[in-house]
């Protein structure tokens, strides 16, 4: 491949290089153009106007102010990062189609600017921009400009996957299938956003540096939104969420453009006639067809012949010492509120959950525990009322910096990141740095890969304890059930929290699935993680909690054991409507587990709000 | 069957049995309802209760084709309704009341109403319909032009049930009535059903609150893991131990 | 004073216009929750098939935009039958799948058109009328009126008939919807043929105020949706406040920055925006799970 790149240019005539050139340029746009769309889900309609503003950037810092064509290329990929971070800016509050459009606008906008400043030649445009020189190599060559093209699109690309499969590629594309749950595992959203499109610019740039440099003149129609509509073609085309496959497209549109150049309506035609089919039965693109095809193979196989992966026994945790029990509470509420437009979800509910505990919270339908669960894990704030965890208000507190605090949790409908495998979304989790680390994108690679080696070891390790090592390439969609509830809990431990979440663990499970759960469970509490569990298995509840907390319409309605939780006639009443089927003998209990510490509020009385020993703790 | 005069909300025209023959659902890898069997004699109230994720919700949407249907036989009186998709069931006199409620929050009251008849031609009929759902619900009639979003929980209810009504159904569907309800309101929606149980209309119910239920129905299947576990006349359901402990799981 | 009146009159006018396109965009969004990108390039070709029929066929002109839209409200349904299998699934491939019909549609009317655009003389040849010293063109007030009417007609639509309030009803719960017996399917298909017959009324309408060419789509789209945003996506008095607005800032910022005028706009607007996503009218808030 390379050297077929290599030798292409003794192969053709001056215009079918003038050509190439041009196509090379559309790849490195539709690299940014994917990385922004297909691999953070940010929809970008602006690339045109980042290409734009780096070639007129270089234009008039040449020809207006006199500098050199690489100190302007170097100022004029400043400019457009900046520009980049502004239109950015729209993406923290808005996505999907409003972000769209307001990425058009401000693209609009920008055509607007250039075709009627002064500065920028009006309709003519700028001429006479310096050639670029290189010690040795004479760039007015076309053929010459083509290796410099062939050179930087390779290092473009290059540093583009090594982006989409290392730690920053993998944290945008779980943002891109599931921001909610990547901010639940410690991904800072706003800034993965800004960080998608000054990507997306930073390679506007560069294609804008690199065809001022060729053509050696700028003007509008080059950066106009149909031009922007073709390159976004291109990246549907040869597939969004594929880097190669958008060059595929790239080069590929461009020379079929030009081939077609006589008929260029009809060309055109074409491309919207693809668009609209790639969308409906390819949505994938054309890179994603080798994958569709590999997997209708294997399930064909896979119907006749064994299955030989298989969900493996857990390995369990080695059990550390729990902390002494006299201590902090690891988690308090205090008289929480939440509201949704005058409807009262949770109404002043306080409960406290000490380290090392498997607390359990029941309640009928509509009760509000997955609303505390969001409350406790910062998705919602709390109308009133403070959440205190770890000796800490974190009441206002943002998903993320709850996770990285030691918050983990899992989703009741599950939230994998669909679109990575098994593995990466093990090592979404496991990646416990900030995103300002970044820099060493930048600068210092060799730190990347080697903190991507460490991880990757740590989640071999995850996947192995958790029986899911044969199914680590795989994506989680076309995974059984009861393994996708598995895999949520091993990705919720990757982040080695202090507090687990568990939004109905077992809902969804069969018998001998719903025991290796409460085997996992003991395991995580044994190894000094606290667990608090949402679940309707009153089962699975009755053996595995020492602790029970009771919600009714919003509010704690009983606490205590198992035992006394499901004689209390107001649990009969919520869950069977019927207080007076409480006189009805109850069969033996099967005898509760040891509890590891006594309970503590009585039933009746929903948890005091005094805070103990809080003040302690913030020493 | 618009052509026929009825003068009650629940009368039905024709006497005809619902009858469930080994229905089952499937959610991708997941069998949420394993071949489930049951029937609704004309003018009976028949309940389905269980935990939750027992697969009452999914048993109530395949039956409407809500859901695709895995198998099995649905029949009402002599017209074989497997095939039917979900927009036409209520064409075959089969009214459903969501879990959830379901209203369409930004119209009114009124147009909720009419909307449930939506099958049917607006006409004085229609109106007379509209009486009569409005006797049954008082509240629906005083708040007739407000949003429906803006009523109470309990209201909701009430419009879900008295949408599903202006169809003027042979049998009414209800999918967990008495979800986040307070035991007064549990109270008015029970006696409502107790009235339309008296009118004639076949009722299936399905509900987490076994004490509803029990009291509305005179028959009851018990579900678990997708399965009916135990059936019987609600009387002796109510006094059965077994109940509590599948729903406990003790 | 005098001045800020004419900026204001000639305004809106255009915002009328503005209006008429961001009424299509919510409706289809509000019952589809579809942002038909493709909605600016029907608006274009109802601009072409009007000037056509009232240029070159001679039909009067009340009746060569009757046969725009019918024309249009076909191309309405084509999109939606085709984008049919993407919906309530993924948002941002029919996003897409409309921007590839929108393509297409430029590449017909070049096609048919060609790329010379045309100037359509205005069907009303009275003398503009002067009030109070500011200048109104007759027409202009034809394009008030029939907007107005516009507007009118469909809140009529959707409040008082039956497939007006199933087409709100399947917008607001389909499943709910489909259980009283209403055809999800055939009622998108209707919400967004009317869509599409008002993105034509709007085109015809603009033909004789601007130049009608291949571009006419993205100007009057864009401006089109940021009305729709600005008022509140899916909100009908939201479509018709935020035109207005938008067609206004267009005419103060074209008075004021020239040239810049489009940048202004969306900048004013961006910022507008960032402020109160969900717009004047709106209701609900953006990607919120």
């Amino acid at each position: 491949m390379a050297v077929a790149a290599w030798l292409l240019p003794y192969g053709l005539g001056s215009y079918s290089i003038h050509v190439v050139n041009i196509a090379i340029i559309y790849a490195l746009l539709a690299i940014g153009m994917g990385l922004a769309m297909g691999i953070s889900g940010q929809i970008n309609l602006a690339q045109v106007a980042f290409f734009g503003v780096g070639a007129y950037t270089l234009a008039i810092l040449t020809t207006d102010s006199g500098y050199g064509f690489w100190a302007a290329a170097i100022l004029a990929l400043l400019a457009t990062v900046a520009t980049g971070l502004f239109v950015g800016i729209p993406a923290l509050r808005m996505q999907s189609h409003y972000l769209g459009i307001v990425t058009l606008g401000l693209a609009l906008g920008f055509i607007n600017w250039i075709t009627n400043a002064s500065i920028t030649g009006g309709a003519d445009g700028i001429s006479g921009i310096p050639l670029p020189t290189l010690p040795g190599i004479d760039l007015s060559s076309e053929y010459l400009y083509y290796y410099l093209e062939l050179v930087v699109c390779a290092l473009g690309l290059g540093f583009g996957l090594f982006v989409v499969r290392t730690s920053l590629g993998r944290r945008l594309r779980a943002m891109r299938d599931d921001s909610l749950a990547a901010g639940a595992m410690g991904a800072e959203i706003p800034l993965l956003r800004m960080t998608a499109f000054l990507l997306a610019s930073l390679y506007g740039g560069l294609a804008g540096v690199l065809y001022a440099g060729l053509i050696r003149y700028v003007a509008p129609e080059t950066f106009s939104i149909g031009n922007m509509f073709i390159l976004l073609a291109m990246v549907i085309i040869g597939g969004r969420r594929s880097l190669v496959g958008c060059v595929v497209g790239a080069i590929g549109l461009t020379l079929i453009r030009e081939w077609l150049s006589d008929f260029s309506t009809y060309a055109q035609l074409g491309y919207g006639v693809v668009v609209v089919l790639m969308v409906v039965f390819a949505p994938t693109g054309l890179a994603g067809i080798p994958c569709r095809v590999r997997d209708f193979v294997n399930r064909r196989r896979r119907g006749k012949g064994e299955d030989r992966a298989r969900l493996r026994p857990f390995q369990p945790y080695e059990a550390v010492e729990v902390p002494d029990a006299a201590g902090e509470p690891l988690l308090e509420i205090r008289s929480v509120t939440k509201d949704f437009r005058g409807l009262r979800a949770l109404d002043d509910v306080s409960l406290t959950v000490e380290p090392g505990e498997i607390r359990g919270i029941v309640g009928p339908n509509g009760s509000g525990k997955t609303t505390l669960f969001n409350v406790i894990s910062g998705f919602y704030r709390a109308s009133s009322g403070q959440v205190r965890f770890a000796g800490r208000d974190t009441t206002t507190a943002r998903p993320y910096a709850l996770s990285l605090l030691g918050v983990a949790r899992t989703f009741q409908n599950l939230r994998l990141f669909g679109q990575l495998t098994v593995r990466e979304n093990i090592l979404v989790a496991l990646d416990r740095t900030r995103t300002y680390t970044i820099w060493q994108y930048a600068v210092w690679q060799p730190g990347v890969v080697r903190r991507e080696r460490q991880l990757r070891r740590q989640a071999q390790d995850l996947l192995e304890r958790f029986g899911l090592a044969d199914f680590a390439e795989a994506s989680p969609g076309s995974l059984p059930y009861g393994i996708q509830r598995r895999i949520e809990i091993a990705r919720a431990m990757a982040a080695r929290p202090r507090l687990l979440l568990l939004d109905e663990p077992a809902a969804g499970l069969n018998g001998e699935e719903v025991q290796q759960l409460a085997r996992i469970v003991r395991s995580i509490r044994d190894s000094g993680t606290t667990v608090v569990l949402i679940e309707h298995n009153m089962g699975l509840v009755m053996s595995l909690c020492e602790h029970v907390t009771v919600l009714s319409s919003g509010g704690v309605i009983a606490e205590g054991t198992p035992a006394e939780v499901v004689a209390a006639p107001e649990v009969i009443e919520a869950y069977l409507g019927d207080s007076a089927m409480a006189d009805v003998p109850r069969p033996e209990p099967a005898p509760p587990p040891t509890p590891t510490q006594a309970p503590a509020a009585p039933a009746e009385e929903p948890a005091s709000t005094e805070a103990p020993a809080s003040k302690e703790a913030t020493r | 069957m618009r052509m026929l005069p009825a003068p009650r909300v629940a009368r039905t025209e024709t006497a005809a049995t619902l009858a469930v023959d080994d229905l089952s659902v499937h959610y991708g890898g997941v069998r949420a309802v394993r071949s489930i069997s049951f029937s609704v004699q004309p003018g009976a109230s028949v309940g389905i209760i269980g935990a939750n994720g027992a697969g009452k919700t999914s048993t109530l949407k395949a039956l409407m084709g809500l859901v695709p249907r895995g198998g099995g036989r649905i029949m009402l009186g002599e017209r074989d309704l497997t095939r039917v998709r979900a927009r036409d069931m209520v064409r075959h006199g089969i009214g459903y009341v969501p879990e959830g409620r379901h209203v369409f929050p930004g119209l009114t009251v009124e147009k909720n109403l009419l909307l449930g008849a939506y099958a049917r031609r607006w006409d004085a009929e229609t109106r007379g319909t509209l009486v009569e759902v409005h006797e049954l619900f008082p509240v629906l009639g005083e708040m007739s032009q407000r949003l429906a979003g803006a009523l109470s929980g309990g209201q909701q209810q009430m419009l879900s049930i008295g949408r599903a009504l202006m169809a003027k159904p042979r049998i009414l569907l209800l999918d967990e009535p008495s979800m986040g309800l307070s035991p007064k309101l549990v109270g008015e929606i029970l006696s409502a059903l107790k009235r339309l149980r008296e009118e004639g209309m076949s009722l299936l119910l399905v509900e987490q609150n076994a004490k509803l239920t029990f009291g509305a129905t005179s028959h009851c299947l018990v579900m678990e893991n997708g399965s009916v576990a135990m059936t019987g006349t609600s009387d002796a359901l109510s006094r059965d131990i077994r109940v509590r402990q599948i729903y406990l799981g003790l | 004073m005098q001045e800020t009146l004419q900026t204001l009159v000639g305004g809106l006018s255009l915002g009328a216009v503005y209006a008429l396109v961001a009424m299509g965009f919510s409706l289809v969004y509000r019952t589809m929750g579809l942002v038909n990108f493709a909605h600016a390039d029907i608006a274009m070709i109802g601009a072409y098939a009007a000037s056509t029929f009232y240029l070159t066929s001679k039909l009067p002109f009340a009746v060569a935009m009757l046969v725009a839209i019918a024309v249009t409200a076909a191309i309405g349904l084509v999109i939606e039958r085709v984008l049919r299998p993407l919906e309530n699934k993924d948002f941002d491939l029919m996003l897409i799948g409309t921007i590839g019909f929108g393509i297409v549609l430029q590449a017909v009317a070049i096609l048919i058109w060609g790329t010379t655009g045309r100037a359509v003389r205005s069907p009303v040849q009275a003398a503009p009328l002067d009030l109070f010293g500011v200048r109104v063109r007759t027409y202009d007030l034809l394009v008030m009126a029939v907007a107005a009417l516009a507007v009118t007609g469909l809140a009529w639509f959707l409040a008082r008939t039956k497939r007006g309030a199933a087409m709100q009803a399947v917008a607001m719960d389909h499943e709910a919807a489909t259980a009283v017996g209403i055809n999800v399917g055939r009622s998108n298909a209707l919400a967004f043929s009317i869509g599409a017959g008002l993105a034509a009324l709007a085109g015809g309408l603009v033909g004789p105020m601007l130049y009608v060419d291949a571009s006419l789509g993205g100007a009057l789209g864009i401006k089109g949706f940021a009305a729709a945003m600005l008022g509140g996506f899916g909100s009908i008095p939201g479509a018709v406040v935020g035109g207005l607005a938008i067609g206004v800032l267009d005419s103060y910022a074209a008075g004021h920055f020239q040239g810049y005028s489009v940048l202004v706009t969306f900048l004013v607007f961006t910022a507008a925006i960032m402020i109160r996503p969900m717009g004047v009218f709106g209701e609900r808030t953006v990607s919120r799970a």
